[in-house]
């Protein structure tokens, strides 16, 4: 291919929209920016919490004023202002809804325009899933709660299970993601506002999708939410999360943490669609992911984490595993796609702690424009987890001359019956491929399309059915037309 | 007072007795400061995540050894590879030219210190130009190396005969922190073959710091063959830092089968098109061994290859370390850069931390690496041993197999046969490998 | 069909095509044969529009239009198709979906609609029973860990799908042993028709005896030297193409 053409196509990839860039016009009460221990005194009277979480807070904010922003990440951004940021905002006035007819109609037409539908009786793809809805700092509606409640499912807002149902929160919170495991795990301890709560009883079948949809939408606030996933002995549940946000030129800081914990022979997928708005073409402006997300796994019980990460301006994420028990399995499905000026910093950790534990890692990264995309990720199999085994795979794909594809996995094996093999490798499209797929009368743009869906597949095709075209439309959206 | 406080305060008062300000002395004053900020590497460096080198700097390590003059080449004979060749032997850190065997009119191979004080101008074009001075430990040695080798090979040499280096560490000082300070400068169309190797003589805990610098000319073929096999109270920083010209191709092979800590800092900088790096090694250890391979591979310009291969086997409580980063530059399109770490564990107390990195900024460019962990294949074993060869003899016999593959750069038969000797020996069998 | 006049084409300053002349009407089979180094892949490149070609003269005319500009995916909307002699890998891609890529993009491009899920898989169905390629081959990724066989398989099985008015078949009979080589001319004999056309360029005049030329061409230094029926083939199988360079010699 001509430099031309490739500049040609570069150029529309590049230039793609963000087509969640909206600001949606609803009133909203919002704190004043700065944080300080009366910042989160006033969240946590607000949301009415018992004595125990707010001493949790205030002793996750002490924790928080002695620790360092880790800076071991490959990427460059300045440091966000801590004090600059609104710790609390919520659309008004306070959603208690009891039926749709309730709801602002600006915020039903918000999530109408993002492809969510808060209409129990209009079903996504045609299958019924239940969403729970995050907007900014508290959640605005949770679809199916009855349907699930049948089951003895919980599924709320974690706002509403610290008032339900506090002893199984309190037993949880924090127990899988310490509050001082991080410095942002520790901010978001300390300042959490909303998120999503699921509790799978023993033995139960989860029927449905449970889906969270994240959207910062007011400017100058950051959001820490906090999701908290059980599925007790037996239980099984596939969990799906979005995030928008609209287009601003400042940058908006997103720092949650998600914790899963699997009992014996329980089963937890977790996807992740992360459309975070991702900066202007000139690098102005996206959100700054730093998220933690860890799972444990108890005896025969198995986590699958599958990501496709496409926005943000910044992305420090890695979803762990914890393979505590015998037999565990820990699974880790992603594509991160970078554009433009993102960066991303992304990968998994698998802590092989129990015998016959396996996790496997498939990391597929594609680079256009002047991004940075790295994966990181470690695995490690303690002393006394006999006969472990892992397998790891790490792709790049390079787009354009300016941007870089970087590995950089940590193995560390203390047993001597582990068994771990590492692949990976990085390319670029060639343009004998893209002669070919012209030959046949696919153009460029479709031909890289397909090349790039080709190169994503074996994590596409982990995703749950219904998401997994959503996910291949935004795919589309950030490399433009690049999966058909 | 510590040791980093006892080399600084040593040094500076050195520094205040010599009162010439020669750009050497510069290139001293800024690498005390330099040490001075960062010492010793801790767990906390991103470099050294996995080696502590905390139990050895407990040690009061004299600094300034004393000159032995008492060493005889019937002492150090047996630690030269049985090949006809030219020898350079260093004692405690300083050049001994009653020990070694120079005389060729091909090259020039000499004290470093003579070098400097000769004003030789490709030793003074080249030193610390190569290693870099931001480094602690090049640091270290820059300040405190008494002495080394100088080796520079002119445009259109073909060395038939290996030059083998062999850094002694004689204990006469007692607890010994040995540094030495080596160039190479090999020139256009050159092929010339090395043989380095670090021995301690004396119970006394050593902790060698060498800094080897190396340039490499256009069009030449250089190989570095190191043989680590020191006895248990030795320690080994080994720093070593080439520079390739265009279509230059620069073998180091590295053999780790002794001493207690030995950490390889090794980095290719491939600064001309068309130039190779290849970098092999095998690390066999066992007891409480620890060996840490650090590589760097940078590729600065396009058409470059580089191609690494490093085999680790572990038994017993011994701890392998491997990180290789390539880091491809923007510029540096059409490059093949390509990495492979095999490991065996063979006990249940060993380790190994691996971190294979690419870095990438170019987009036209193939790279890849692969990372095994496993154990001896026990079908193959049982299968052995069905047809009546003993246990013993057949994991060696399997781990040798599983090691091999990183001898294919070795171009000296004498040195393959004692390498092959050294790991029946490490292994214990009495099997001649290799045939 | 297709008429090409004084065709010159360079690669990076050096050319590889110095004035070719070729005329090829409907439903005729036209075989190019020559030395390594002719230009014979070149030739097949420059119809199809790989742009690492630069065509400095001449003209290429399709159906009674210049296409010398075209892009190489409007030329394939237009029926000409290129056999790769090395068909390249896709990894992820599977030879389905390529195909349904393909024949929608040609579809698109002629105003019509995409085919229905069950259309295509007709249309698939029917063409890989016709090289004898079993679902399982379908669903694997595009020539990845194919041999050599399956690779050239799945370039006629694609060209069976696509129906196209132009065939050039650079080399596909290269490294194929008689079973498959069988089974690739029976597809290409399968799409003869009066509006159809072909251009089979091979070293081996052993293809010519299952696909039949109407006309045989000797390709040489980049220009048509020699032209004449299957007996050339036959002879410059016998004879190799020494005695070519003698009669240019002496024509000079």
């Amino acid at each position: 291919m001509a430099k031309k053409e490739e500049g040609k196509v570069i150029d529309e990839l590049t230039s793609s929209e963000y087509k969640y860039g909206f600001v949606t016009e609803i009133e909203s009460d919002t704190f004043a920016k700065g944080l300080s221990e009366d910042v989160i005194k006033a969240i946590s009277a607000k949301k009415e919490e018992p004595e125990w979480l707010l001493e949790w807070r205030l002793n996750a904010y002490k924790a928080w004023k002695t620790m360092e922003e880790p800076n071991w990440a490959h990427v460059d951004y300045p440091t966000p202002d801590f004090q600059d940021i609104s710790y609390y905002s919520a659309p008004k006035p306070k959603p208690e809804l009891e039926s749709l007819d309730e709801v602002d109609p600006e915020l039903l037409d918000t999530f109408s325009r993002l492809g969510i539908s808060l209409d129990e009786q209009k079903r996504l793809s045609g299958v019924a899933v239940a969403v729970d809805i995050v907007m900014d700092s508290v959640s605005v509606k949770t679809t199916f709660k009855d349907t699930l409640a049948k089951k003895g499912i919980i599924f709320m807002s974690i706002s509403e299970a610290i008032k339900e149902h506090p002893e199984l929160v309190r037993k949880h919170l924090g127990s899988v993601v310490p509050v001082k495991d991080n410095f942002y795990s520790a901010l978001n301890s300390a300042v959490f506002t909303d998120g999503s709560f699921c509790y799978i009883p023993e033995g139960v079948l989860c029927p449905m999708e449970l889906s969270t949809y994240f959207r910062i939408n007011e400017s100058g606030t950051g959001q820490f939410e906090r999701t908290l996933v059980i599925a007790d002995k037996g239980a099984r549940v596939s969990y799906l999360e979005g995030c928008t946000a609209p287009q601003r030129d400042e940058n908006q800081l997103h720092a949650a943490v998600v914790e899963l914990i699997a009992l014996e022979d329980a089963e937890i997928k977790y996807s992740t669609v992360q459309n975070w708005y991702p900066g202007s073409k000139e690098g102005k402006g996206g959100v700054f992911n730093f998220v933690t997300k860890r799972a444990v796994a108890e005896k025969n019980a198995k986590i699958s984490w599958t990501q496709v990460e496409t926005g943000s301006a910044v992305t420090w994420k890695y979803p762990s595993t914890v393979l505590k028990g015998d037999g565990a399995i820990g699974e880790f499905y992603s594509i991160a796609v970078t554009n433009n000026f993102q960066q991303a910093d992304t990968g998994t950790k698998m802590i092989h702690l129990g015998n016959n534990t396996k996790s496997t890692i498939i990391s597929k990264g594609i680079s256009a424009g002047k991004s940075q995309n790295s994966y990181r990720g470690l695995v490690k199999i303690a002393p006394n987890a006999k006969n472990a085994r892992n397998f790891s795979q790490c792709d790049s794909l390079l787009m354009g001359d300016t941007c870089g594809a970087h590995t950089f996995p940590y193995i560390e094996a203390k047993n001597s019956s582990s068994h771990i093999e590492h692949e990976a490798t990085t390319s670029k499209i060639s343009e004998d491929q893209l002669f070919y797929c012209n030959q046949r009368g696919i153009d460029t743009e479709k031909a890289v399309a397909l090349i790039v869906n080709g190169f994503g597949k074996e994590v596409l095709n982990k995703l749950p059915m219904e998401f997994a075209v959503e996910a291949q439309k935004l795919l589309e959206i950030s490399l433009e037309g690049s999966v058909g | 007072m510590s040791l980093k406080e006892k080399i600084i305060s040593t040094y500076r008062s050195f520094e205040e007795a010599i009162s010439s300000s020669s750009s050497i002395n510069d290139i001293k004053d800024n690498a005390i400061k330099t040490f001075e900020e960062k010492g010793f590497p801790t767990l906390k460096d991103e470099d050294w995540k996995y080696t502590s080198l905390k139990s050895i700097l407990k040690t009061d390590f004299c600094i300034v050894p004393s000159e032995n003059k008492d060493i005889e080449i019937a002492d150090i004979e047996k630690y030269f590879v049985d090949t006809d060749s030219f020898r350079a032997v260093v004692v405690d850190g300083y050049f001994s030219a009653e020990l070694s065997t120079i005389n060729t009119e091909k090259a020039i191979i000499s004290s470093m210190k003579e070098a400097i004080e000769e004003k030789n101008e490709l030793a003074l074009k080249h030193i610390s130009k190569i290693a870099p001075a931001d480094n602690s430990m090049v640091a270290l040695n820059t300040i405190g190396h008494a002495d080394g080798i100088f080796i520079s090979i002119p445009n259109n040499t073909i060395l038939e005969k290996p030059i083998q280096l062999l850094h002694i560490a004689t204990g006469i000082s007692g607890e010994t922190l040995v540094q030495t300070r080596n160039l190479i400068v090999v020139g256009k169309n050159c092929d010339a073959k090395i043989i380095e190797r670090h021995q301690s003589l004396t119970e006394n805990t050593i902790l060698s710091n060498p800094v080897t610098e190396i340039s490499v000319g256009e069009n030449s073929y250089y190989y570095h063959y190191k043989i680590q096999n020191d006895v248990v109270s030795a320690n080994l920083i080994d720093n070593t830092y080439v520079n390739q010209s265009r279509y230059s191709n620069a073998f180091v092979d590295t053999f780790s089968f002794g001493g207690n800590i030995t950490r390889n800092n090794l980095s290719f900088f491939l600064n001309e098109e068309n130039a190779v790096a290849n970098l092999n090694g095998i690390s066999l250890l066992n007891d409480s061994q620890h060996v840490d391979n650090f590589t760097f591979v940078d590729h600065r310009v396009a058409n470059c290859d580089s191609h690494e291969l490093y085999k680790g086997i572990y038994d017993e409580s011994s701890k392998g370390v491997f990180t290789g980063k390539i880091f491809i530059h923007k510029d540096a399109q059409k490059t093949n850069g390509n990495q492979q770490n095999n490991n065996l564990i063979l006990s249940e107390n060993a380790q190994i931390n691996t971190r294979p990195q690419l870095e990438i900024y170019a987009d036209d460019v193939k790279a890849n690496h692969g990372c095994t962990i496993g154990q001896l294949d026990k079908e193959a074993l049982f299968f052995m041993r069905s047809r009546g060869i003993p246990k013993k003899e057949a994991k060696a016999m399997l781990m040798y197999a599983f090691a091999s593959e990183a001898l294919k750069n070795v171009k000296i038969e004498a040195l393959t046969a004692q390498i092959n000797k050294l790991i029946a020996a490490k292994l214990n069998v009495d099997i001649e490998f290799g045939e | 069909m297709l008429k090409i006049k004084d065709l010159k084409a360079s690669i990076d300053g050096k050319e590889i095509l110095k004035g070719l002349n070729l005329e090829v009407k409907p439903g005729e089979v036209h075989a190019v044969m020559g030395p390594n180094g002719a230009g014979k892949s070149t030739l097949s490149a420059v119809i199809a529009g790989k742009d690492t070609f630069e065509v400095t003269e001449g003209t290429i005319e399709f159906q009674g239009e210049i296409i010398n500009e075209l892009a190489p995916e409007d030329r394939a909307h237009k029926g000409i198709f290129m056999s790769f002699q090395h068909p390249v890998e896709i990894p992820g891609v599977t030879v389905t979906n390529f195909i349904k890529a393909s024949v929608n993009a040609k579809r698109a491009a002629e105003g019509k609609e995409d085919l229905t899920p069950g259309e295509m898989l007709k249309l698939i169905k029917e063409k890989a029973a016709m090289l004898e390629l079993d679902r399982k081959f379908l669903s694997r990724s595009l020539n990845q860990g194919f041999s050599g066989g399956e690779k050239k398989r799945n370039e006629i099985f694609q060209m069976a799908v696509l129906e196209p008015t132009l065939a050039i078949l650079d080399e596909t009979d290269s490294g194929l042993d008689i079973d498959a080589l069988r089974i690739v001319a029976n597809g290409v004999n399968n799409l003869k028709s009066p509006n159809r056309s072909a251009i089979v360029i091979t070293h081996y005049q052993r293809l010519l005896d299952y696909i039949v030329p109407d006309f045989v061409h000797v390709l040489f230094e980049g220009r048509i030297v020699k032209t004449g029926g299957k007996e050339l083939a036959m002879k410059l199988e016998e004879k190799g193409y020494d005695w070519i360079k003698e009669e240019l010699k002496a024509n000079n």
